[in-house]
């Protein structure tokens, strides 16, 4: 059972191999030839680089992000209850999987109003 | 009487949700009217749950019986005074909140822990793992907010970071051993479990013991026990003080309701309960001394109510350790009614010093008692309660517990009990000895006190005396 796990390790060992003897080659390889300042400037695919590595972005975006995250998780949650509401009314109380759902899409509906009202979509303030 | 006890939570739901959608349609009104509201909201449940008597529920992984009720009893009022408390602290938040009104922010400061206290309600009626789950991460996820909510103050945010990081990690230890626990008995009903245990084979001991320590290391982070208690001190230090109250007497409380349950469905098994009880002795002995000696040097009040909860989770982890004797639950309970007076009481009295003097040093209360005698007899008592003198609620507690601890025969348990006891009248007197034998450092003028506030200390201090002068009211509380 061990034995199954060998190719695993052989993967980790060849894994960790390359990037350390890429990391090697490339000090190794380093040290050959002569240095001017634009050997030594950052390699950006022929651009000049300029800005800041992490330009910043306006809050709004994480903001919206938020939001999208929060409403994509309720989907997710929708899907398999719509799945099982069939087999669940054939033997149980309709009004339970009903309520359960109508209660948690109300407590994101108040929190979209919220939202709302507060501005959180309203880009212009 | 038909009413369903599980609406209760169902009601401080929507009493939140109703508080924030008002904060977000009224602009003008005033923000303080939103927590006078929640209050009187709270107020009426609390009266519904002194109503409704204890029974069955029809519900397998939800129970109304009286150790729940008492519960919810408990993070209801603690909620209320919470709410009184932050009506005093608005200032402080409105300091700290940006915003384009100058009440910005201030009615989702009261309308958040009355959600918190929806899920601390569930918590104290959940005996499945998963209800357990999903009601502390309701908790938890308030309290991410709550405690960075001043977000131009650096130690709040500070504070907010590390609970989150903290309590998210303590929140995967407490899944994966309700994981290991489903797996081995393929149950996560705490009271199926218990039923399930005994028909166990040997070879199943060493994985549900596994789950059940995992499970005790994610509560142990809930309760602040040592060693899982470095995040304390930061985040009661930085948190706005109405929330540090909140979390020191209601977090705590509910983490001990859960960790009770848990460790009684465990004890169907001896091999296995006598390890976890094994494991609670260590965590309640490494508690009760790395609380009471850090609390030594302090001299931030604040901080030293930081180090004091740890300590009297100490105290509380040592009934849970006794489960083996009769009046475990009952000494768990006592206890925590008292440290509710206690812990609430002096923590009231911090914010309105503090507000005052624009700090809560303990130099900031020298000379205290000549300038508002109310206060500073207030904070005597809650320290003496703190420090378990006769006739207040803090010595029936400590009484209770080292009862139990004696009955359940953990004589180091009680030896190391009654020396932290000794720490404990040092660090708590040093607050006392600022009050009443040094002079103000600065201006002498009484400090001003609302009549809310001025009521709710003097119903604690009469409460604190009540029940430490007749005893028999506490075992009342659980009727």
């Amino acid at each position: 059972m061990v034995q199954d796990y060998l190719p695993i390790l052989l993967q980790v060992i060849v894994a960790i191999g390359f990037a350390g003897v890429a990391l090697l080659a490339s000090v190794v390889l380093g040290r050959v030839g002569r240095r001017n300042p634009t050997k030594d400037s950052a390699y950006e695919c022929g651009m000049i680089a300029k800005g800041e590595p992490q330009p910043r972005f306006s809050v709004k975006f994480y903001l919206v992000a938020m939001l999208f995250i929060l409403f994509d998780i309720e989907l997710v949650f929708m899907y398999p209850w719509a799945v099982a509401y069939r087999d669940y009314i054939a033997t149980y109380n309709a009004w339970t999987i009903f309520g359960s759902m109508f209660g948690f899409v109300f407590i994101l509906m108040v929190g979209f109003v919220y939202a709302i009202k507060k501005g959180a979509l309203d880009w212009k303030r | 009487m038909s009413f369903p006890p599980a609406l209760l939570e169902l009601l401080v739901l929507c009493l939140g949700l109703a508080l924030l959608l008002v904060e977000s349609f009224t602009e003008k009104q005033d923000r303080t009217l939103l927590a006078y509201i929640g209050m009187v909201g709270l107020g009426v449940i609390f009266l519904i749950l002194q109503l409704l008597p204890p029974g069955p529920t029809g519900m397998a992984s939800y129970v109304f019986d009286p150790v729940a009720i008492f519960f919810k009893k408990f993070v209801v009022l603690t909620t209320i005074i919470v709410l009184i408390m932050s009506v005093d602290y608005a200032t402080t938040i409105q300091r700290f909140v940006p915003g384009i009104s100058s009440q910005a922010g201030l009615g989702e400061f009261f309308a958040i822990p009355i959600l918190t206290c929806a899920g601390m309600m569930w918590m104290a009626s959940a005996i499945d793992f998963i209800l357990i789950f999903v009601s502390l991460e309701l908790v938890t996820i308030s309290f991410y907010v709550l405690v960075a909510f001043m977000r131009r103050n650096a130690s709040s945010l500070e504070a907010g970071v590390k609970y989150l990081i903290l309590s998210a990690f303590s929140t995967g230890f407490f899944a994966y051993g309700a994981a290991w626990i489903f797996g081995v008995t393929g149950n996560t009903n705490l009271v199926r479990i218990q039923q399930v245990l005994p028909a166990l084979g040997a070879e199943n001991y060493s994985a549900i013991l596994f789950g059940a320590l995992l499970v005790l290391v994610g509560l142990g982070f809930k309760i602040a026990a040592a060693p899982f208690q470095f995040w304390v001190p930061d985040v009661y230090q930085g948190a706005p003080t109405p929330i540090t109250a909140f979390l020191s007497v209601g977090s705590k409380a509910v983490g001990f309701i859960v960790l009770l349950r848990v460790v009684q469905a465990f004890q169907s098994l001896p091999p296995v309960g006598d390890k976890v009880v094994a494991a609670l002795i260590i965590l309640a002995a490494a508690t009760l001394i790395y609380g009471n000696l850090a609390a030594l040097p302090q001299t931030n009040l604040k901080r030293l109510l930081a180090y004091s909860s740890i300590g009297h989770a100490g105290y509380l982890l040592m009934a849970v350790a006794g489960i083996s004797a009769r009046d475990s639950g009952q000494a768990v309970v006592i206890y925590l009614a008292a440290y509710l007076l206690m812990t609430l009481l002096s923590f009231l009295i911090l914010i309105i010093v503090s507000n005052y003097a624009d700090g809560d040093e303990i130099v900031n209360f020298n000379g205290l008692s000549q300038r508002s005698p109310l206060l500073a007899f207030g904070l005597l008592v809650a320290m003496m309660s703190l420090a378990g003198v006769p006739f207040t609620a803090g010595f029936l507690g400590k009484f209770l517990v080292f009862k139990v601890a004696y009955e359940s025969q953990q004589f180091v348990l009680l030896a190391l009990g009654i020396i932290t006891v000794g720490c404990g009248f040092y660090y708590y007197l040093k607050v006392v000895r600022a009050m009443y034998w040094q002079s103000a450092a600065s201006n002498g003028a009484t400090i001003p006190v609302s009549g809310l506030s001025f009521a709710t200390i003097v119903l604690l201090v009469l409460f604190t005396f009540l029940l430490g002068i007749f005893p028999q009211m506490a075992t009342g509380l659980l009727r």
